[in-house]
């Protein structure tokens, strides 16, 4: 090969190389001695001890090769006794592609342990950044980015569908705690609060949402929500990409100064945290006078102050905490969320290791939009179901949404006994409200009336379970046991909605769900994806068709069956009593 | 708002959603396979419903520098101008931007349309840089509104400050 052969994309991944290089990286790349001893801090390495490729030096090795080659001095000098190559080919390129995006999740726990100081996470990510500039990623990178540039926010939210959720909540919580006045404010102007969230509370977890406005609600909190430039997560962080890491952060940052916001609080989120607290302002070459707090420390301030009051004894289980790699790697974010997890819950037993050693979820970096390495994902995980199994512990929480999804798709896929929750959720779980006035005993009007909802599951118990509850509920129920009949079923009933199981014999859920999506008649039919399994993620952010307009983690309960049925299917209210 | 006449058309430049201006037709920045993928493709797909779609599925893949009109379903514009430019750093940027640029506005005037909206053309996710946009999209809408034309209104809408500010800043010298 020669330079006259090289490819454009490898040329203008070449031309881009020394502006993507700080001091930081440069010194990253020229200072590894090959100690090895960062090789049993990466949850890769240690999940596939036979496979050398997955060491961090190795990895680091692949741009360091380049780097030697173009920039340092030995490497244009003496290239055979530094290892320095070239890139030539657009193979070659998705070559590094495969090691930058699906063998290294950022997670920093590397760098901890390297006695140089070298910090390979950020090398990796300005690699990931050069091969995006060349258009070089994974389909979910670049379906998550563009909605990102484009949208605003990282799952394509559209404006009116967060403003109907907001809404929607609202409803429901004004409901809960019997008080017209509990409700989502938005875009107020000289809040002391302005509440920034994660996409995929709007689109997967509006409890999450609701439970957060709970708190707000108790604590008296003048607080709001803003309309538009609400995502507080940045795509920019995994995919490498300065100029959307700044351009994501701009917008949120002038959207809290727009509102004169005192206090711009994050919601649990660490790759969004670290973005919008840490990373951000540098990425858009601009300081911002924004004050920034996580929500965590936002919630242990209200207990503190006496300004909400919490019962323990009202979370009963057995609770373990996981750091997320960038609230604790990053951000040192370490003790807040264990003093506030102490104060809402009584029986709280440590992780090990923990803090800045613990290991990543395995779903960090942008992995879970990655669905081509989910089996690499979920081998790598075996350290840390090993991690999650040995505290005994029946709850794990986390202060990350990332983290949410990481570690649910691990634990079902080593059939470990435990759920995931967020402080945000056991917080509200634990707020001492005034009782309601208790409602006059009467008839009610059932909150799906009039609503047909199509049941697809292929295990007996769970097609009973869900009609039986749905039909509890005022729903007309059509219970379907054969992935085969699905599409005709629907053509013939047009249900309102569908609840439909991933894993059944014969066909896939997903199948079934392409095969509605493709079918003008069934197209727009509401779906609502039940699943224990992580290929979902593969429906959510591949997007050949569109997404399920809902999805339940398997086990379900019928509290958040129903929740998210309602908001699904936009119906405000649950039962209401009436007199008879 | 910053506006400017060039002879009987006014050129905006406005802050907003593109996808949801009721326009006669707004220009959405196309792949060579014309699948809407994500991003204004998003918006599309959920407000235009499942017509855009399939109007594409008869008229894709095309060339970069062309560009391909189809209705917008519920949408609130009337049509959509589905602009294929070029896409991270690949050759000729500059050839096939101003191309691409006039692909749209010989559909537009094809089509009879009015009022026209433009996205800042291949900035963001395609990584055209903002100066090199500005400085095509400004060129060659002087030069096409300077002659005979139908369009009456055409706007630039941009999304955020850091789009806004350099385009602003282009309008002056217009
Ligand atoms: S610990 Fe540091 S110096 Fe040693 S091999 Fe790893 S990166 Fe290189
Ligand atoms: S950053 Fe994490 S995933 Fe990547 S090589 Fe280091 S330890 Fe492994």
């Amino acid at each position: 090969m020669s330079d006259a052969t090289r490819s454009h994309k490898a040329k203008k991944f070449l031309e881009r190389l020394p502006k993507k290089l700080s001091r930081q990286i440069v010194g990253s790349l020229v200072g590894c001695v090959h100690c090895g001893m960062c090789t049993q801090s990466c949850h890769y390495m240690l999940s596939n001890p036979e496979d050398p490729t997955f060491a961090p030096a190795h990895k680091a090795d692949q741009l360091r090769k380049i780097f030697k080659r173009h920039i340092d001095w030995t490497g244009r000098v003496f290239p055979w006794w530094v290892s320095a190559k070239s890139v030539f080919t657009d193979s070659e390129l998705e070559d590094l592609k495969d090691i930058a995006f699906g063998k290294c999740t950022n997670c920093r726990r590397c760098t901890f342990n390297c006695p140089m100081g070298v910090d390979f996470a950020s090398a990796n990510r300005t690699l990931r950044g050069l091969l995006v500039h060349v258009g070089v990623m994974p389909e979910g990178v670049a379906v998550v980015s563009k909605d990102q540039w484009e949208i605003g926010n990282q799952m394509g939210v559209l404006k009116e569908d967060y403003i109907e959720t907001l809404e929607w909540m609202s409803d429901e919580l004004s409901g809960e705690l019997g008080d017209a006045g509990a409700r989502i404010p938005i875009d107020v102007k000289n809040a002391a609060v302005v509440y920034s969230i994660n996409p995929r509370e709007v689109k997967y977890d509006p409890r999450s949402i609701s439970d957060a406005a709970k708190i707000f609600w108790a604590a008296r909190e003048n607080w709001c929500m803003p309309s538009e430039c609400w995502d507080m997560t940045n795509f920019g962080l995994f995919s490498g990409d300065d100029d959307l890491g700044g351009a994501a952060g701009r917008r949120l940052f002038e959207k809290v100064m727009e509102l004169k916001g005192r206090k711009l609080v994050i919601s649990e989120c660490g790759h969004g945290y670290r973005s919008t607290r840490c990373e951000a302002q540098n990425w858009a070459g601009q300081s911002f006078p924004v004050d920034m707090e996580s929500s965590v420390i936002t919630m242990l301030r209200y207990i503190k102050e006496g300004r909400i009051k919490v019962d323990k004894a009202k979370n009963k289980e057995s609770y373990t905490f996981h750091d997320s790699c960038n609230n604790a790697r990053s951000c040192g974010l370490t003790e807040e969320p264990r003093e506030l997890l102490n104060l809402v819950a009584p029986d709280f037993r440590e992780m090990h290791p923990n803090r800045a050693e613990n290991y990543c979820c395995t779903g960090g970096g942008g992995a879970m939009s990655m669905s081509e390495y989910t089996p690499r994902r979920l081998k790598s995980a075996k350290i840390k179901a090993e991690q999650l199994k040995a505290t005994g512990a029946t709850v794990v929480v986390t202060s990350c949404h990332n983290c949410v999804d990481g570690l649910s798709d691990l634990i079902k896929h080593y059939k470990l006994d435990m759920k995931v929750t967020q402080l945000v959720n056991l917080v509200a779980e634990a707020l001492v409200i005034p009782a309601k006035v208790a409602a006059p005993a009467a008839g009610k009007v059932l909150a799906l009336a009039g609503r047909t909802i199509m049941v697809v599951d292929d295990e007996p118990d769970a097609l009973t379970f869900f009609s039986a509850l749905l039909a509890d509920h005022g729903a007309r129920t059509i219970p379907v046991s054969d992935p085969n009949e699905v599409l005709k079923a629907a053509r013939k009933e047009k249900p309102d909605l569908i609840t439909l199981d991933i894993s059944m014999p014969g066909k896939d859920g997903g199948e079934v769900l392409c095969e509605l999506r493709k079918n003008p008649e069934t197209e727009a039919i509401k779906v609502c994806v039940i699943t224990g399994r992580p290929e979902l993620r593969k429906l959510i952010y591949d997007r050949t068709v569109r997404p399920p307009e809902g999805y339940l983690d398997k086990p379900v309960d019928e509290a958040k069956l129903l929740t998210n049925v309602r908001k699904i299917l936009e119906l405000a209210h649950e039962d209401v009593p009436v007199e008879s | 708002m910053t506006e400017k006449k060039i002879k009987d058309t006014t050129l905006r430049l406005v802050r907003g959603d593109i996808a949801a201006m009721e326009v006669d037709a707004f220009v959405f920045y196309a792949r060579p396979d014309l699948q809407l993928g994500s991003g204004f493709g998003t918006a599309i797909t959920q407000r235009g419903g499942p017509a855009v779609k399939k109007e594409l599925e008869k008229l894709g893949p095309v060339a970069t520098g062309s560009a391909v009109v189809t209705a917008a379903g519920e949408m609130k514009c009337k049509r959509i101008i589905h602009a294929v430019g070029p896409r991270f750093q690949e050759e000729d940027e500059e050839r096939k931007l101003r191309e691409v640029m006039r692909a749209s506005l010989k559909k537009a005037e094809e089509g009879g349309v009015k009022t026209l909206a433009f996205p800042p053309m291949g900035t963001g996710f395609y990584g055209i840089t903002l100066d090199l946009c500005r400085k095509v999209m400004l060129d060659e809408l002087r030069r096409h509104l300077e002659g005979p034309t139908a369009l009456r209104e055409v706007s630039i809408v941009v999304k955020d400050s850091r789009e806004q500010t350099p385009f602003e800043e282009a309008f002056k010298s217009l």
